[in-house]
C-alpha cells in the first residue's frame, strides 16, 4: 500500500495507508493512550481514552475545493471541530495530529476520572496490580486525586466465576470489550458478551458451562484491568515477584512459547510469550493451567529397583547399575534383544542420547517413539518431504492463501492452530475443512466438508487426481520424478467411484482443489486420522503438493498435527525403527517369542489401556529386564524391574521441534523436587556403565569416549554435526529474537499484560528435502484404504483425539472440570434403532473384544459412525486403526 | 596539684546527688521517643480482624529485602481480614530490617507499624526470623473501623444472569 505523509506532534511520519493514529504514533515513540484498542483486535473506539486534535486541510463547503493559506499551503482545520479517538481515525495525506495539547490533555484526565469512578481501586489484593494498563495510564494521564466520594461508587459483589478458571470483577470492569471481542473475533467461540445497560452495564458468560473457550486465558493477558483475573494464578503472589523463563509447551505440535513464573521455586503461573512465527502472544488454557503437574506430590522422586518382588527406594547409582548391568547381558546375546521406546515429547538432545544409547551401546534397532498400541500412527514420511516450507509464517498469510484441513479436529489436537487458522481466513485468505465429524474449526471455516467414515483416503486420492488433471496445462515441478507412474495408477481409479465413496458432490471437491490450486500459498494441514490411515491419505496430499510445486517454499506445503510435541524430532534424530528392528506395536509379539528380552521405557506409559502391552511388558520383566524413567508411577511403571524419576520440562532445558519444524529452546525455571538428571545424563550414565562388547565397538573405552557432555548444549552441538537436517541448530542460532510487533520503550504503559515481549529466541526452522532447490521430489502412488463395515461389525468407530483427555499435564490443574470422561458419540439414528437415550450405558464390541460405557449422541454425526473419544479410561484397545468395525448394543 | 584533684572529686561529689542517666536494665527498662522504629507489629481492626491484606507491598517496598508475604485466599465464611485475600505467612527477617518505616509507609492498611519493642537479640539466625504469630497482636488489642473500601458499603445485590439473545 502507498506510504501516507503525515505530522505527529511535529514529527514527520510515513505509514502505510489505513494505519490508524495510534499505531502511526507508536513508530515516532509517541504514546496515545489506549485501553480498548489493542493492536491484534479490529479497533472499536469505545474507551475514547485515545482521543487527539487532528487537522486537515480546510475544504470550501461552496466549492469543495482546499482553501489555501497566504503562505501557498492548504489550511488547516480541526477534523468535524472535535476531538478524534486515534484508534479509529485513519491516517490521511497532509494530517497534523497533536496529541499533548491542553485540550486534549483536559480530555484525557476527563475520560480517566469517568473510569475510576466505577473503579474500586483495590489495587493492593488485584491479580493485574504491577502490570495494569489502567494504574499506568493513571499514573501517567490521570488527575491527581478523585473528587468521587468512594461511597458513590458502583459495586458490584466481588468475583463472580464465569467458568473454573476465569474469575470476573465487575466493578474492576472498565467495559471496553477486549474480551468479547477477542472470544468473537480471534477466537471463535462467541461466548461472552454485554448484558444490562448504563451503571448495571456488564461482562456476561452466554454458554453452559460458562466460559466455554479453550483459549479463555488470554482475556485475562489482553485485559486492561483487573476484571478478569485468572484461577489458576488468583493470590499466588504478585506479579513483580516472579522470576520468568522462557519455556515451549509440550502438550502438542504448534509449540507455543510460554515463560514460565517462578517464585521461590515454585511455579507460579505460566504466560505465554510472544512469537509471530508460532503463537503470536496467545496460549490455550491447556498450555496455560496445565503445568501444575510439575509440582504435584505424587511425583516419583528417586529411583526404585525391584527387591522380593517390590519396588524399593534405591540410590541413583545402584539403579543405573543395574540397567547397565541387565541390559548388557541381554545385548551381548546379539540379534537386537534390547529395545528403547521414548515419549516424542522429549527434548531433542534428550532423543538423540537415546538413539545413542539403545543403537550404538545396546546394539538394536527397535526403537520407536509411539506407545505400542495397535492404533499407534503410521510414521509419516511426506512431512520430511513437503512439509512448509522454510520461512512460513502464517501471520503473514491471507488473501491469496488455501489452507486445506484434512482429517484433523484443530482445536483438539493443536488448539492454537485454530486462531492462527482462523486468522489467515480473517485475512482474506480461505480455509477449507474437510473431515468425517463436525469439528470447531468447520464452523468458521470457509467451507465444511463432511466425508464418510472411512473415506480421507479415497477423497484424497480424488483431490489428488483432479489437482494433477488440472495442474497438466501449466505443467508440472521439473523436480518431480515417478509422476507418470502415480498418474497412471491414478487413471485406473474412477473418479465418480471415489466422490461417491467419499460422499461428497464433484462440485465440492472442485471448489477446494480450485481453491488449491489458485491460491499462491497452499497448505494442506492433517491430524490424528490422517496419520493413522498413513500414507495413502499423508503421502497422497503430499504428492499434490509436490506435483504443484506447492513446497519448498515458503508459505506453501504440508502440517502434519503430530501426537507429541517433538515428533519430528523424534523420527529425524532416529527414535524409529531402524533395520531389522521391530516397531513398538511388534515388541509384545517379539517378547512372547523371546526375541526380546531388554526394554527401557522413557516417558510412556505402554501398559495404560492396553492388555497386549501388558502381556509384553510382563513377559520381558519375568524372562528379561524392564526399565522405566517416569515422572509419574503407572501401569508400566508398576511391572518394570527400575524405575528411574523424569526431570519435567520446568526443570530441565533443551529443544523441541515443533509441527512446523521450528527447532526452540527452553530453560530450566526451577529445580527438581529431588536428585534428579535429565534422560541424556542419565543415558550417558548408563552407557558408562554398560560393558557390551559387540562387533562394532570391541572395546568399552570407545563408547565411552563418545559420552563426554558436560552441559545440554553439549548433545545440541553434536546433533548439529551428526544430523544435517539440525545442521547449525546451535543455543546460539535458537537465541537471536525478532521483534515484529513494532516496539517501542513505553509500550508497556498501554499493553501491559499482553507485552510479553520475546528477547529470548525465535527458534529456527529446519529444511524440508524440498527446500533444496537441487532435490528430486518423488512422488509415490498410495492406494486408497477402504474401512467397508461388514458383517455383525456394522458400525465404523474412530477414537478421535480430546485436547481435554485426562492425561499427565491435566494433574493438579484447574481444568479438573473439563477433562472428557469415558464415553462413546452414536449418531441419532443409531440411537433410535438401538433404542439408546443420552447416558444410556452401550457395549461396544470390536472384533477384539468388548466394553460398556456411557452414550451421548450427537445430530451431526452419520448414521454408522460412532466416536469414541481417546480419553483416559476409555477403551481405546478395542480400535484397530483409525477405523474400527464395531457394534454396539444396549448394556444390560 | 592538690587544687586539680579536688576540682575532679568536686565533679564526682556533684553527680552524686543528681538523679542517674543508666537506667537498671533488665529489671529497668528505658522509654524511647514517641517516633522510635522498634520492632514491627501486625495489627488488627477493632473486631478483631487482622488488617493485613497480604498485598505485598512492604515486601516490594523493603530495601533489605527482609519481608516475605505469601498470600492466600479468605475463606469467604471465616475470614482471616476484610476483603478476598490475606497474608498466608508473613516473615520478617530482624537480621536484615534496617527499621527505616518504609514498610510502614507502603502499607494501605497500617497494618504494619514499627513499635517500640526494642529487645532483638537471638541465639542463632533462624530465631531472627519473626513470622505471623510472633509479629500479631493479641485479637483484643485492634483498633479502627474497616475502611469502606474493604467493605464494599452499598453492595448490591448482584443481577440475575441473563442471556442476550
Amino acid at each position: 500500500m502507498p506510504d501516507v505523509n503525515l505530522i505527529i506532534d511535529g514529527q514527520a511520519v510515513s505509514v502505510p495507508a489505513g494505519t490508524n493514529l495510534v499505531d502511526a504514533a507508536r513508530t515516532v515513540e509517541v504514546a496515545i493512550p489506549v485501553f480498548c484498542y489493542h493492536p491484534k483486535l479490529k479497533p472499536v473506539g469505545m474507551c475514547r481514552m485515545c482521543l487527539v486534535e487532528v487537522y486537515t486541510a480546510r475544504i470550501d463547503p461552496a466549492t469543495r475545493q482546499v482553501v489555501m493559506g497566504p503562505d501557498g499551503l492548504p489550511q488547516l482545520a480541526l477534523m468535524m471541530n472535535k476531538l478524534q479517538p486515534a484508534c479509529v481515525t485513519p491516517v490521511s495525506e497532509g494530517m497534523v495530529v497533536k496529541t499533548t495539547t491542553e485540550k486534549v490533555k483536559f480530555a484525557q484526565r476527563g475520560v480517566l476520572e469517568f473510569l475510576l469512578t466505577s473503579h474500586p481501586l483495590d489495587c493492593p489484593v488485584c491479580d493485574k496490580g504491577g502490570e495494569c494498563p489502567l494504574q499506568n495510564l493513571t499514573m501517567q494521564w490521570g488527575p491527581e486525586v478523585s473528587r468521587f466520594d468512594y461511597s458513590d461508587k458502583v459495586h458490584f459483589e466481588k468475583p463472580i466465576k464465569l467458568s473454573d478458571v476465569i474469575y470476573l470483577d465487575r466493578e474492576r470492569c472498565i467495559l471496553c470489550s477486549r474480551c468479547v471481542r477477542f472470544q468473537d473475533d480471534i477466537a471463535g467461540d462467541e461466548v461472552l458478551g454485554f448484558d444490562n445497560r448504563g451503571r448495571s452495564w456488564e461482562i456476561i458468560s452466554k454458554s453452559e458451562p460458562g466460559f466455554d473457550s479453550k483459549f479463555s486465558g488470554n482475556t485475562t493477558d489482553i485485559c486492561p484491568v483487573g476484571a478478569l483475573t485468572n484461577a489458576d494464578f488468583r493470590f499466588r503472589s504478585r506479579v513483580w515477584e516472579v522470576r520468568s523463563t522462557p519455556s515451549i509447551c509440550t502438550h502438542c505440535s504448534v509449540g507455543c512459547n510460554l515463560s514460565l513464573d517462578a517464585r521461590h521455586n515454585s511455579l507460579m503461573r505460566v504466560m505465554p510469550r510472544e512469537n509471530d512465527d508460532v503463537n503470536e502472544i496467545w496460549l490455550c488454557d491447556k498450555g496455560r493451567m496445565g503445568m501444575r503437574f510439575v509440582e504435584s506430590a505424587t511425583r516419583v522422586t528417586t529411583p526404585l529397583v525391584r527387591q522380593h518382588g517390590k519396588l524399593v527406594a534405591a540410590s541413583w547409582d545402584e539403579a543405573l547399575t543395574r540397567i547397565a548391568s541387565n541390559l548388557s547381558q541381554i545385548a551381548a546375546k546379539g540379534n537386537g534383544q534390547v529395545a528403547g521406546m521414548m515419549s516424542d515429547s522429549a527434548s531433542n538432545e534428550d532423543l538423540y542420547a537415546f538413539r545413542k544409547l539403545i543403537t550404538d551401546t545396546f546394539q538394536s534397532t527397535s526403537l520407536d517413539h509411539r506407545p505400542g498400541a495397535v492404533t499407534d500412527v503410521a510414521i509419516d514420511e511426506a512431512i520430511i518431504t513437503a512439509g512448509v516450507g522454510m520461512g512460513t509464517s502464517l501471520l503473514s498469510l491471507g488473501k491469496g492463501t488455501a489452507v486445506v484441513v484434512l482429517a484433523a479436529d484443530v482445536e483438539e489436537e493443536a488448539p492454537l492452530y485454530v486462531l492462527r487458522l482462523r486468522g489467515i481466513k480473517n485475512r482474506g485468505g480461505v480455509v477449507h475443512v474437510v473431515n468425517s465429524f463436525a469439528t470447531k474449526l468447520g464452523t468458521s471455516a470457509s467451507s465444511d466438508t463432511r466425508i464418510k467414515a472411512g473415506s480421507e483416503a479415497a477423497y484424497a486420492n480424488a483431490f489428488l487426481k483432479l489437482v494433477l488433471e488440472a495442474q497438466v496445462a501449466s505443467g508440472f515441478d521439473r523436480r518431480v520424478r515417478n509422476l507418470d507412474d502415480v498418474r497412471n495408477q491414478l487413471s485406473k481409479l474412477l473418479l465418480d467411484t471415489l466422490l461417491e465413496h467419499a460422499g461428497v458432490s464433484r462440485a465440492q471437491l472442485q471448489k477446494v482443489v480450485d481453491a488449491y490450486m489458485a491460491a499462491s500459498n497452499a497448505i494442506i494441514v492433517y491430524g490424528r486420522t490422517a496419520l493413522q490411515i498413513g500414507a495413502s491419505v499423508t503421502q497422497t496430499m503430499a504428492n499434490a503438493a509436490m506435483a504443484t510445486g506447492k513446497c519448498g517454499k515458503a508459505n506453501n506445503g504440508l502440517i502434519a498435527l503430530t501426537t507429541g510435541a517433538n515428533t519430528f524430532g523424534a523420527v529425524s534424530l532416529g527414535v524409529r525403527p531402524g533395520k531389522d528392528g521391530a516397531a513398538a506395536n511388534e515388541f509384545w509379539a517379539r517378547a512372547e517369542a523371546g526375541t526380546l528380552r531388554g526394554l527401557l521405557v522413557v516417558g510412556l506409559n505402554p501398559a495404560a489401556n492396553n492388555p497386549a502391552a501388558v502381556e509384553g511388558l510382563q513377559t520381558i520383566a519375568k524372562h528379561g529386564f524392564l526399565a522405566v524413567q517416569t515422572m509419574f508411577m503407572n501401569e508400566t511403571a508398576e511391572l518394570a524391574d527400575v524405575v528411574l524419576p523424569q526431570m519435567a520440562i520446568a526443570e530441565t532445558d533443551g529443544t523441541i521441534t515443533n509441527a512446523e519444524r521450528r527447532v526452540q529452546r527452553f530453560r530450566i525455571a526451577m529445580a527438581a523436587p529431588a536428585a534428579m538428571h535429565p534422560t541424556w545424563q542419565v543415558c550417558a550414565q548408563i552407557a558408562e556403565r554398560a560393558t557390551v562388547a559387540t562387533p562394532a565397538s570391541k572395546n568399552a573405552t570407545a563408547v565411552l569416549s563418545n559420552w563426554n557432555y558436560a552441559v545440554t548444549s553439549d548433545v545440541t552441538d553434536e546433533v548439529a554435526q551428526n544430523n544435517p537436517r539440525y545442521a547449525g541448530v546451535t543455543y546460539t542460532s535458537l537465541d537471536l529474537s525478532i521483534n515484529s510487533w513494532g516496539r517501542q520503550a513505553n509500550e508497556s504503559v498501554y499493553y501491559d499484560g499482553t507485552s510479553y515481549t520475546n528477547t529470548e529466541g525465535n527458534g529456527v526452522q529446519l529444511k524440508t528435502v524440498a527446500d533444496d532447490a537441487g532435490a528430486a521430489l518423488t512422488v509415490v502412488y498410495s492406494p486408497p484404504v477402504e474401512f467397508e463395515p461388514k458383517g455383525e461389525f456394522g458400525l465404523l468407530m474412530q477414537t478421535p483425539v480430546r485436547a481435554y483427555n485426562g492425561g499427565t499435564w491435566s494433574i493438579d490443574s484447574k481444568l479438573g472440570s473439563r477433562q472428557v470422561a469415558a464415553h462413546v458419540l452414536i449418531s441419532s439414528a443409531d440411537a433410535s434403532r438401538w433404542n439408546i437415550s443420552a447416558g444410556d450405558a452401550i457395549t461396544v464390541a470390536s472384533p477384539i473384544g468388548s466394553s460398556t460405557l456411557p452414550a451421548q449422541i450427537d445430530k451431526n454425526i452419520a448414521a454408522g459412525h460412532v466416536l469414541m473419544p481417546d480419553v483416559a479410561g476409555a477403551p481405546v484397545h478395542l480400535a484397530l486403526g483409525a477405523y474400527t468395525r464395531v457394534a454396539i448394543r444396549r448394556a444390560e | 596539684m592538690l587544687g586539680a584533684f579536688f576540682k575532679g572529686l568536686g565533679t564526682t561529689f556533684k553527680y552524686l546527688f543528681k538523679k542517674p542517666v543508666t537506667v537498671q536494665y533488665p529489671e529497668e527498662k528505658r522509654q524511647v521517643h514517641e517516633r522510635f522504629r522498634g520492632r514491627h507489629q501486625l495489627n488488627r481492626f477493632e473486631n478483631g480482624m487482622e488488617r493485613c491484606i497480604g498485598c505485598s507491598l512492604c515486601s516490594a517496598a523493603c530495601p533489605s529485602d527482609a519481608i516475605l508475604v505469601i498470600p492466600a485466599e479468605n475463606n469467604p465464611t471465616a475470614p482471616n481480614s476484610p476483603g478476598e485475600r490475606f497474608a498466608a505467612r508473613y516473615e520478617i527477617n530482624m537480621l536484615r530490617c534496617i527499621f527505616c518505616g518504609y514498610c510502614e509507609d507502603a502499607c494501605p492498611t497500617n497494618a504494619i507499624t514499627l513499635e517500640h519493642h526494642y529487645e532483638l537479640s537471638f541465639y542463632d539466625r533462624k530465631s531472627a526470623i519473626y513470622d505471623k504469630t510472633m509479629l500479631l497482636v493479641p485479637i483484643d488489642k485492634g483498633h479502627g473501623d474497616i475502611p469502606p473500601v474493604l467493605t464494599q458499603m452499598n453492595r448490591r445485590p448482584s443481577p440475575p444472569a441473563q442471556i442476550d439473545l
